[in-house]
């Protein structure tokens, strides 16, 4: 049983305090720091606790072994010790002080204490933790890998922070906005009052037009991929053109749609599907293939022995086993599809509040420009300084995370479900 | 009776050719559809590059719509800047999210980060540009007392956290595709899990983790509406030229900051098309030399 250090320990405990508190003002900044005492106190008891492990470290190496102390050890201790202490009298001499303001090298930023302070005990206390975990290993390998480790740990709990804080401020933040009158009528005085039933109808036509063309193209295509085609070559060159395809910026969509599009459709729901259609063909074809290469080939040699030709065997046999990653992969798209900006932005929609019109009910008049959530949302974001459109556009942000998310739960639902179900 | 049965496997043989072409026409839509986006792009900013001149257009000092000047330079250094910036904190996070995904991860936080990942991933741009404005460039003014808080330091923040999911999940897959060999053979030579990652698995990974990374820097350069928000789309040099607190633009901030108040047709507009055909240009060839890298190392070294 390896004898547990109590001085190193101490030291992390401590620097864990600093780390948490001085990021908690680095985001928040109170205004006069409340903690500089504790922190400055803090500072100091690592610096002994460290110095004092280093010191008695050096009794507990057996003879014989490899040099504990190696310049590659040293010389870092000693960096980040002297530079806690330097810290420690910075603030202690009022170099670091109450009303501070720096300005250097012609940046156009004033760092001032309240972010400079906090900056340096954050720094301090990580290298404190580096230094205590290392001593309290005895610089052994395994102290390195749980540093190391729990660095790699804090990423996954950034991610969740990260997903958790959009979800949570945009709840609340755009729930006030959110009532019956909000979802079911449009928008009026520039978005000020009213609500945003245009935008979703638009989002709902232009997603359905959008699908209506990216679903066959980009299915049919990854059939062909990966059941017809005999050329390996022209695989290939297909395959790098969905890749540079997926590539594509929307923006660059954005403006082949003008230029060719709204050329020979004018702003139009018509112009602003096929756009996002296209926009959608790489990430169909992608996660089809995908689908369609997770089947395996006995079911397949199995279909043709029993006499069935190529399309039979593809329609009864391989696209019913590769349905649920097909669908998985529109519904997907339909996400994407519903939050895409920048390639309708000069294709397909207006700050309207005109409902879409309708043929016989269901069919819509695909010649006329929509209003689109996204493209809503922009405009209120442009709005911000000069009107009052705050709580709609937290309440339009509200919706169009919903509506995104809540799909893409969806889709990994089904992907997830059947993934249980089926075994080949 | 032979004969009937002869055209049915003649009408059977025609209809499965059909189905076949027209599975061919959907194949080769997607070649088409580049071709055609390349053919437009060229077209209409053709004009801005006579005009202008090839040279000037690219590496003008200056970009100037009112004065119709147009020269790409500050645009080009302002999404080196931001994409590189971009990148570093899409890696410090990115890559070791990856690690711990296929190396650390038990079922259960697997179970629930995998969701949440791809859930971040669907997160629209314009949300995230939303958060942007009204959290990160505020937070930003604030604390260091910025005239305007939208600057390069701010577009790099948020596009860096924005592409996390993208890079995890591709680094994730490199990662999960080294042979289990590989890490049991080193950790049974007494090596520690991390001295495994370090020397062996990422290693063996290191080609489709350097493709990762460069088709995010294809989504960083080419995501619009997020930019477009809180870059400042300000088209000058920063004043000295390492000032990540000055507003900048970069090609996707240009484009949809300007193209919606351009008269069709005229300069201005064609040199917006020509920064379209550059970032496109800069876009392909990465997405390209990524394919080639991943291959290229793969045949060298034998990576996965």
């Amino acid at each position: 049983m390896r004898k547990i250090r109590p001085a190193p320990l101490a030291s992390i405990v401590v620097a864990l305090f600093l780390l948490t508190s001085s990021l908690v003002c680095l985001v928040i900044q109170p205004d006069p720091i409340p903690l500089v005492s504790f922190w400055m106190g803090g500072l100091f008891l690592d610096l002994v606790l460290i110095s004092a492990s280093a010191l008695t470290l050096r009794q507990d190496v057996s003879p014989g072994g490899r040099a504990l102390w190696t310049r590659g050890r040293v010389l870092p201790l000693a960096a980040d010790l002297s530079y806690l202490l330097a810290v420690i009298l910075l603030v202690f001499f009022g170099l670091v002080g109450p009303g501070l303001e720096l300005e250097f090298l012609g940046l156009s930023a004033v760092f001032t204490y309240a972010i400079v302070l906090p900056f340096l005990v954050f720094l301090a206390s990580f290298l404190a933790i580096k230094d205590s975990i290392n001593l309290l290993y005895g610089y052994s390998s395994r102290g390195r890998e749980v540093l190391v480790f729990s660095m790699v740990r804090l990423s996954a709990v950034f991610t969740l922070i990260l997903l958790g804080g959009i979800i949570s401020v945009i709840l609340f933040r755009g729930i006030g906005a959110i009532s019956w009158e909000f979802l079911t009528q449009p928008h009026f005085r520039l978005g000020t009052e009213g609500g945003i039933s245009t935008c979703i109808q638009g989002t709902f036509w232009l997603v359905m037009g959008a699908m209506l063309i990216s679903a066959p193209l980009g299915i049919g295509a990854a059939i062909y991929l990966n059941e017809y085609s005999r050329h390996s070559g022209l695989k290939r060159v297909v395959t790098i053109a969905v890749g540079c395809l997926n590539g594509v910026p929307s923006v660059v969509y954005g403006l082949f749609g003008l230029a060719f599009l709204v050329a020979t459709f004018g702003l139009s729901l018509l112009a602003g599907s096929i756009i996002l259609g296209l926009m959608n063909l790489p990430t169909i074809i992608l996660t089809s293939q995908e689908a369609l290469k997770s089947v395996p080939n006995s079911l397949r040699e199995g279909s043709v022995a029993l006499g069935a030709s190529r399309w039979q065997t593809v329609r009864k046999v391989v696209i019913p086993s590769a349905l649920p990653g097909v669908l998985t992969g529109l519904i997907i798209g339909v996400a994407r599809a519903a939050g895409e900006t920048a390639p309708i932005m000069w294709t397909a929609v207006t700050f309207s509040a005109t409902p879409v019109q309708m043929y016989y009910g269901i069919v819509p008049d695909v010649t006329q420009p929509v209003n689109n959530l996204c493209y809503h949302l922009l405009n209120l974001i442009y709005f911000l300084g000069a009107w009052d459109v705050e709580e709609k556009a937290w309440g339009t942000a509200l919706v169009l995370l919903a509506l995104v998310l809540s799909i893409n739960m969806v889709a990994i639902f089904v992907r997830n479900h059947y993934r249980k179900k089926i075994s080949w | 009776m032979d004969l009937s049965k002869k055209r049915g496997l003649i009408g059977r043989q025609v209809r499965e050719w059909i189905i076949e072409s027209s599975f061919f026409f959907a194949a080769i839509a997607s070649i088409l559809v580049m071709v055609v986006i390349f053919y437009y792009l060229i077209r209409e900013s053709l004009a801005a590059f006579m005009e202008v001149g090839v040279f000037d257009l690219v590496f003008g000092m200056k970009w100037h719509s009112a004065g119709e000047i147009f020269g790409m330079t500050p645009i080009i250094v302002g999404s080196i800047m931001v994409t590189l910036l971009a990148l570093l904190i899409n890696i410090l996070v990115g890559v070791p999210l990856a690690v711990y995904l296929s190396e650390l991860a038990g079922t259960r936080s697997r179970s629930i980060l995998k969701p949440a990942i791809e859930l971040l991933a669907g997160v629209p741009s314009i949300v995230y540009g939303f958060l942007g404005v009204l959290i990160l460039v505020a937070y930003l003014e604030r604390s260091f007392n910025m005239l305007t808080g939208r600057s390069i330091l701010a577009g790099s923040i948020l596009l860096g956290i924005m592409f996390i999911p993208a890079l995890t999940t591709i680094c994730e897959d490199a990662l999960r595709a080294v042979p289990r060999e590989f890490k049991e053979g080193s950790l049974a030579l007494g090596a520690t899990q991390w001295q495994t990652v370090r020397h062996v698995t990422l290693p063996a990974a290191s080609s489709g983790i350097i493709a990762a990374v460069v088709l995010n820097v294809g989504n960083i350069i080419g995501e619009t509406m997020a930019a477009l928000l809180v870059v400042g789309n300000v088209a000058r040099l920063p004043s000295p030229v390492f000032d990540i607190f000055d507003p900048s633009a970069i090609f996707t901030s240009v484009i949809a900051g300007e193209m919606g108040e351009v008269p069709h047709a005229s300069l201005h507009y064609h040199a917006l098309f020509a920064v379209g055909f550059v970032l496109l240009a800069i876009v392909t060839v990465l997405n390209i030399s990524a394919d080639l890298v991943r291959a290229a190392i793969q045949r060298r070294f034998g990576g996965y």
